[in-house]
């Protein structure tokens, strides 16, 4: 009977796929069985790693029924049976497809419940460790993920954490009572060889909390699990770690990942999302037709992880970790946790810094490009200075010829009152005083000269307008008398204060009235320069040189400060181009117009030192 | 010895009045200085007295040339000697062509100056006495008649006695005694001395 139930079964299970094709809407159902509590991390790790492939089958609806026996806590052939009652009645009218059975104890339930609650129903198992696998009878249609979760490997991590190893601490609930690390107990002795063992297991919570807190330099914690505090209370996995670990004086090493979090330092941990994820793809491969039993057992669900903060603390390097070992809550730096906008802003930055890098050169070019452009204004000036200092050398020599000529004649004197026979040498000493005074003269009228031929840099000072103006138009007298023309100055009175180069400004007085008098020199009689000095506002100086010549057409108003720009037969059209450089280097203005009652006026303003 | 005489020194330099006038006073001169020209002009000279004016070209206000042309309007007759700092041809042609007695550069040698200054004193010494003695022969003149002025006129102009009658409607002796009359009046011996009398005094133009 049993065996034609099974045959029909089987010839479903085969037919399966067929009928799955054949009608999409006929659900499937998992029974997941838990031997644990399903209140920690752990559980609703490998439950979300279950439920990620189940739902991520499209076309198929997948029922899952979950149990959690708390199976650590719980025990006895009464209680057992009692389960077996429970879920053959919970079940009744709701066909398995495939059962996945979640640790060592819980498998050994469902085989050997499966034949009168579930025959033949193929089971996974998962967290079951090989040497469990090896003793277990063996049975159809059974298959799963097997650990890989050996004391050896723990005390592998304990010695990476620990390089001077001498010795373990082993904590944990009693062997026979650990679900995942029973068969350890038997692992000991070839596990532990060479290192001294202290043996908490079985212990009462505080005797545990109190032996941690004491333990040798040199040793490690290997922990498995504690679920109660030995006296009747049982805690969830994670709370009692946490009160071993808060007493703890060495590194624990751990088996399950949530523990990294609650003080372990570390080691080869299950990973639950991962178990579940491979218990359910091997559901599904069955639920899609495949036989059970012709699926191998497939390893996973460990790997070495360790938490960055406890091997700070014990000062554990990352390059003794085991080979492929991947480290948890590692502090994110800076940059790690903001690296887009950390990369945003330094692109900015970097753009930033070019374009004000590009700019500085420009600016760097701009200067250059001022620099020798005023340069060549000087140079200009310069030459234009010799030109003019030729054209008023009737005025040099009439300045330099006045010291000189009383010099002459004082001297003369002096010998005559010298060579008479009664010298009179108060007198003597008069005219020396005078010769004196007078050489001096002299000698700053060269100097001046000198000065304004120098080809000096353009220099700014604060200087008075009204006296550049004066002396130029002093300079000018001779030159002006000679060809007939009355010039006349009218200054405002008080100082200009202004900021300027005085050779250049006095070059520029020149200039206009040089060209004043050359405009005309056509006209036979009244020819006249008028300068004026004017405060134009608070903020500037305007200066105007006016003339009684036929003034400038129209059309050339415009065109004066040009270079190149003459109406002179000899004319070389720099001074007034010079005379603008000059200007506009003073940051001023300078512009000519015609006067209503005829001749030309050129004006030109400064603004007023601060 | 050098003729003694009032120089008066125009020119804007302080310096050079103090210079000159220490150098002319040694020579010798009398020494006014005037630092502009409208200065001069204001204490007007005496020419009646041995003078000259020595004056810079280039000087604030009136100029020298100009203050030339004011002084030959008032009919001065002082001789002018421009001094100036730089000499210009247009300027130079200008003052001589004006009557200036010499143009001089600064700096003078004494020599030169005291030269052209003993020049000017010199011909303002000749156009005084000229001056004076037109004077005396003017005086003279207005000693004779109408009819020894009628007779004087036409002597000079080389007319015979007989000629002269005929023209007056006289007779020969009364004409030889006017003639004889103005000789004497006008201190004169020969016909040729009357003749420059005559000249000097503007009656052949």
């Amino acid at each position: 009977m049993v065996r034609i139930c099974g045959w029909i079964i089987g010839l479903l299970a085969l037919l399966a796929p067929i009928c799955v094709s054949a009608q999409p809407a006929r659900p499937h159902s998992i029974l997941v069985l838990d031997q644990s509590d399903l209140r920690g991390p752990f559980h609703y790790q490998l439950w979300s790693g279950l439920r990620g492939v189940l739902d991520a089958r499209a076309g198929v609806r997948v029922t899952i029924y979950g149990e959690n026996l708390d199976l650590p806590r719980f025990g006895g052939a009464a209680y057992t049976e009692s389960l077996k009652r429970h879920l053959k009645e919970k079940y009744r009218d709701r066909p398995i497809d495939v059962i996945v059975a979640i640790g060592r104890g819980m498998l050994e339930h469902t085989l050997s419940w499966r034949a009168e609650l579930w025959p033949d129903t193929p089971v996974v198992f998962a967290m079951l460790d090989e040497s469990d696998l090896a003793k277990l009878e063996r049975q159809t249609e059974v298959t799963g993920v097997i650990l890989d979760n050996s004391l050896a490997r723990a005390i592998k991590a304990a010695r990476a954490v620990v390089p001077d190893l001498d010795t373990v601490a082993l904590v944990g609930d009693a062997w026979e009572r650990q679900a995942l690390f029973s068969h350890w107990s038997e692992e000991i002795p070839v596990a532990t060889s060479g290192l001294n063992v202290i043996d908490i297991i079985g212990q009462k919570m505080s005797d545990i909390r109190k032996r941690v807190a004491e333990l040798p330099e040199r040793s490690a914690i290997i922990y498995t699990g504690v679920f109660s505090d030995g006296e009747g209370t049982f805690y969830p996995a994670a709370t009692a770690f946490g009160l071993i670990a808060e007493t703890a004086n060495r590194p624990i090493v751990v088996g399950a990942e949530p523990l990294l979090a609650m003080g372990g330092i570390g080691g080869y941990v299950l990973l639950a999302t991962e178990i579940g994820t491979e218990a359910a793809k091997i559901a599904l491969r069955i639920l899609n037709g495949e036989r059970a039993g012709d699926i191998p057992p497939v390893s996973g669900g460990v790997k070495p992880l360790f938490s960055w903060p406890q091997m700070q603390r014990w000062n554990v390097s990352e390059s003794s970790l085991p080979e492929g070992s991947e480290i948890r809550f590692r502090d994110q730096t800076f940059l790690e946790r903001y690296r887009w906008q950390s990369m945003a802003v330094v692109a900015a930055l970097l753009l930033q810094a070019g374009l004000i890098t590009f700019l500085l050169h420009e600016r760097h070019l701009r200067r250059d490009a001022e620099v020798e452009s005023r340069n060549r204004m000087s140079e200009l000036a310069h030459v234009n200075r010799n030109a003019t200092a030729g054209e008023l050398s009737s005025s040099i020599a009439h300045e330099l010829n006045q010291p000189l000529g009383s010099i002459l004649t004082n001297a003369e004197t002096a010998e005559l009152i010298l060579k008479s026979e009664n010298p009179d040498l108060k007198e003597v000493r008069e005219i020396l005083a005078d010769i004196k005074r007078d050489d001096q003269r002299a000698g700053e009228v060269i100097r001046r000269l000198r000065a304004f031929l120098k080809r000096t840099p353009f220099e700014t000072r604060e200087i008075d307008l009204n006296e550049i103006m004066n002396e130029a138009f002093k300079f000018l007298s001779v030159q002006a008398s000679g060809r007939n023309v009355a010039l006349y100055l009218q200054t405002a009175p008080g100082e200009l204060r202004i900021n300027g180069d005085p050779i250049q400004l006095q070059q520029v007085i020149l200039n206009l009235v040089v060209n004043s008098m050359d405009a005309m020199s056509t006209i036979p009689y009244g020819r006249t320069v008028i300068g004026r000095t004017e405060l134009n506002g608070g903020s500037a100086v305007e200066i105007s040189i006016s003339d009684s010549g036929p003034g400038i057409p129209s059309d050339k108003l415009s065109q004066v400060f040009d270079p190149f720009f003459t109406t002179k037969d000899q004319g070389m059209g720099i001074g007034l181009s010079i005379a603008r450089s000059i200007i506009l280097a003073h940051k001023g203005n300078i512009w000519a117009e015609n006067q209503t009652g005829g001749g030309a006026t050129f004006h030109f303003t400064l603004p007023l030192a601060a | 010895m050098r003729l003694p005489g009032h120089v008066h020194v125009v020119d804007d330099d302080a310096s050079f009045r103090t210079a000159i006038e220490r150098r002319l006073k040694l020579a010798g001169y009398q020494v006014a200085t005037y630092p502009s020209a409208q200065q001069l002009l204001d204490s007007l000279p005496d020419d009646s007295e041995p003078g000259c004016i020595l004056l810079d070209v280039h000087i604030p206000g009136l100029s020298g040339p100009e203050l030339q042309g004011r002084l030959n309007e008032l009919g001065l007759t002082l001789p002018i000697v421009f001094l100036t700092g730089h000499a210009d041809t247009p300027t130079t042609v200008r003052t001589i062509k004006a009557g200036a007695e010499d143009f001089l550069t600064k700096p003078v040698e004494s020599e030169q100056l005291l030269g052209a200054i003993e020049r000017a004193l010199a011909r303002h010494a000749t156009v005084r006495d000229e001056r004076s003695r037109l004077g005396e022969v003017r005086a003279l003149a207005a000693e004779l008649t109408p009819r020894e002025r009628q007779v004087f006129g036409l002597v000079v102009r080389g007319k015979l006695n007989k000629q002269i009658a005929h023209d007056l409607g006289t007779t020969e002796r009364t004409i030889k005694a006017h003639r004889h009359q103005v000789m004497e009046k006008m201190k004169t011996r020969s016909l040729a001395e009357l003749v420059t009398l005559a000249e000097r005094l503007g009656m052949l133009d």
